[in-house]
């Protein structure tokens, strides 16, 4: 094919526009290489193309070109022209492994900073809860406190109950004599009560009033039965005297009566320390 | 255009070589209004062409020493860059958005008389060619020149046949020397 041939083929005007297949792009491109003077066509076509761009160029807004400038002196890596990856542009691989080479290890930086920062909240975080751990550790321990003293005034206020819920079953029953015993003549003020049920043969006291004796003494209860003494007991003053105390049992006795003895109790009544005495109703 | 140039080509690549920012601001100056031609042809839309043409110097500045002098002319490789850019642009998903309601307008506004106009070349001649140049005439160079649609997309988006498409676009081509010589 000779140049001119080519010339007239058309083929340049398709190349142009880049619409040419394959094939016509090799040939010519092929003649371009053998023809200085296709390859001058082409140059003249080029600039035609060319021409024709600039005939519809239009002066773009003056604040392009001052944001691109700006651009261009404020970012250091386009101030030393370093490389940028493109697709449109020869070499996108080695451009593209420098990128890439010095992104990750952006990204590591940034990931590192994230994590520290990240890091630094979360102690903060931990650090507050731990001083709340601390107070509510305190809080929690004067409250295990407080909870075992209600705990232990409540089991005292459960045994008085059941104490009292004893006595009251005790004073209730119907099989159960009450037996007042006011004071001697010796003691007027003085006041206790037995309570005895002949059918069990349980004795209760109740001291009502009765001076607190020295240390080395002791109330002492006694039965009489057919007219001579019995011991039931000796019986504890102080908190305990509010309460029914259970004595000895006895199944007979006429008359109950409280003396005053040493620590332990005596085998005889005192007469002389009888303070309280009382006879069996009926 | 040559008369206009007061570097030469090859003074102008070594400025650009050697981050010359005085080259740079030539270069700008006298190229900006084709290329921004160009953007504003594929995109279709002020803002986007100028955020291309933005793009395209930013290239161009990092990128000169890629430059191939054997390969082509400056001017050429700046409107490769500039047409990829663009094009790739008009490809960005949300951009295609704003561009289906775009497309309507500027395809009418775009082939009405110009009425900026380049440093060397006067509005005369601009509407000598465009008033002569068939308005499809226009269309199918626009669509493969500007926008680099095969001859497929030619075909489907005018409605023509396949055949048809190297027919027109070759006389198309011829039409335009032939105008451009006028001048």
């Amino acid at each position: 094919m000779d140049p001119q041939h080519f010339i007239s083929s058309g083929i340049i005007e398709l190349y142009m526009a880049g619409i040419a297949s394959e094939e016509e792009v090799r040939e010519l491109e092929a003649a371009m290489a053998q023809f200085p003077a296709v390859a001058a066509e082409v140059e003249a076509y080029r600039r035609n193309m060319e021409e024709y761009i600039r005939l519809q160029g239009r002066t773009p807004e003056a604040d392009i070109k001052t944001s691109l400038f700006n651009k261009i002196n404020n970012e250091p890596n386009l101030q030393e022209g370093e490389p940028v990856p493109d697709q449109h542009l020869q070499q996108p691989k080695v451009v593209s492994m420098q990128e890439t080479k010095s992104l990750s290890w952006k990204w590591l930086a940034t990931a590192a900073a994230v994590l520290l920062v990240g890091s630094l909240v979360l102690n903060y975080v931990f650090f507050n809860r731990y001083k709340e751990f601390r107070e509510y550790k305190d809080k929690y321990q004067s409250l295990l406190v407080s909870q075992n003293s209600i705990l232990s005034k409540s089991n005292l206020y459960k045994t008085r109950l059941e104490q009292m819920q004893e006595s009251m079953e005790i004073i209730q029953d119907p099989k159960v004599l009450k037996v007042p015993m006011p004071g001697t003549k010796a003691f007027p003020e003085a006041l206790a009560t037995v309570f005895w049920n002949p059918q069990s043969q349980e004795v209760y006291l109740k001291v009502n009033k009765l001076p607190e004796p020295t240390t080395d003494k002791q109330y002492q209860l006694w039965a009489i039965v057919d007219g001579k003494p019995v011991d039931m007991g000796v019986f504890e003053m102080g908190d305990t005297a509010s309460l029914l105390q259970k004595m000895k049992v006895t199944g007979k006795a006429q008359m109950f009566a409280v003396t005053l003895e040493k620590k332990g109790g005596a085998l005889q009544p005192t007469m002389e320390q009888m303070y309280v005495a009382g006879k069996i109703p009926g | 255009m040559g008369a206009t140039l007061t570097y030469t080509e090859v003074e102008l690549i070594s400025g650009l070589l050697a981050r010359d920012e005085k080259i740079f601001t030539y270069l700008y100056d006298h190229y900006s209004p084709a290329l921004y031609g160009v953007a504003l042809k594929v995109v279709g839309e002020e803002a986007a062409a100028g955020d291309v043409l933005q793009e395209v110097f930013v290239k161009i500045w990092r990128n000169i020493d890629r430059y191939d002098a054997s390969k082509g002319r400056l001017f050429t490789w700046m409107l490769n860059i500039t047409r990829n850019t663009a094009i790739d642009s008009l490809r960005s998903k949300n951009h295609k958005l704003e561009q289906r309601v775009q497309d309507v307008n500027s395809v009418a506004l775009m082939y009405e008389p110009q009425l900026a106009v380049h440093l060397s070349v006067d509005h005369l001649g601009l509407t000598k060619v465009i008033e002569k140049l068939q308005k499809d005439q226009r269309i199918i160079i626009d669509m493969a020149y500007f926008k680099g649609h095969t001859q497929e997309e030619i075909a489907r988006s005018l409605e023509i046949p396949l055949g048809t498409v190297k027919t027109r676009m070759r006389n198309a081509i011829i039409q335009l020397r032939t105008l451009l010589k006028q001048l």
